[in-house]
């Protein structure tokens, strides 16, 4: 049952980074509020499986956590670069 | 409720309030570096925190083997993609004004 509160607080917590998202004066700003929100989401999707119970959701979060990586760092460079990576 | 629940609940508790830190630390700050450097640090030290009280509920199987896993590649991921982000910065030519933001 603890576990649920530690995902509805991580919830609100990815609410909040989200918040950067949106109100980033720069771009780069919004690749930060990017990042704290796919690590939030890492950390729901790892307490979701504890509650669940089942291993194999686990394999959703590594997935997660490389794409999200390989997609910040693209955009990243595209932005560096001026679109001609 | 055996030891290790006790154990990894108080972290789960400590890596939520930590990463609670690392998303005020996104608002509190004025500009753009400060800000980047404070709230990657503080949430990957969150997200360590988690993880770890995930791994002390599940003792030693390997559902804690995964999450180490997990660990792992985000420990690394996540201050190379905090890098990369600052490095675009910097070399777009985003400069900090000298004014009143320039303490925090």
């Amino acid at each position: 049952m603890f576990v649920n509160y530690a995902l509805i607080s991580l919830i609100i917590l990815a609410l909040a980074g989200s918040l950067r998202i949106v109100l980033g004066p720069t771009i780069w700003d919004r690749l930060l509020g990017l990042n704290i929100f796919s690590a939030k989401i890492i950390m729901m999707i790892v307490l979701f499986s504890v509650i669940m119970g089942k291993p194999y959701l686990l394999d959703i979060a590594i997935v997660y956590a490389l794409l999200g990586f390989i997609g910040i760092i693209l955009i990243a460079r595209f932005i560096e670069w001026r679109g001609k990576i | 409720m055996s030891i290790f629940d006790i154990i990894g609940y108080i972290l789960i508790t400590c890596g939520i309030i930590l990463s609670g830190i690392g998303v005020y630390g996104i608002f509190r700050f004025k500009n753009f570096y400060s800000r980047i450097l404070v709230s990657s640090k503080v949430d990957t030290v969150g997200f360590m925190t988690i993880m770890l009280g995930v791994m002390f509920i599940n003792g030693l199987s390997f559902f804690s083997l995964k999450v180490l896993l997990i660990v792992i590649i985000a420990v690394i991921t996540t201050p190379l993609a905090t890098h990369s982000i600052a490095r675009s910065a910097y070399l777009s030519g985003y400069k900090i004004k000298k004014g009143k933001y320039y303490g925090n």
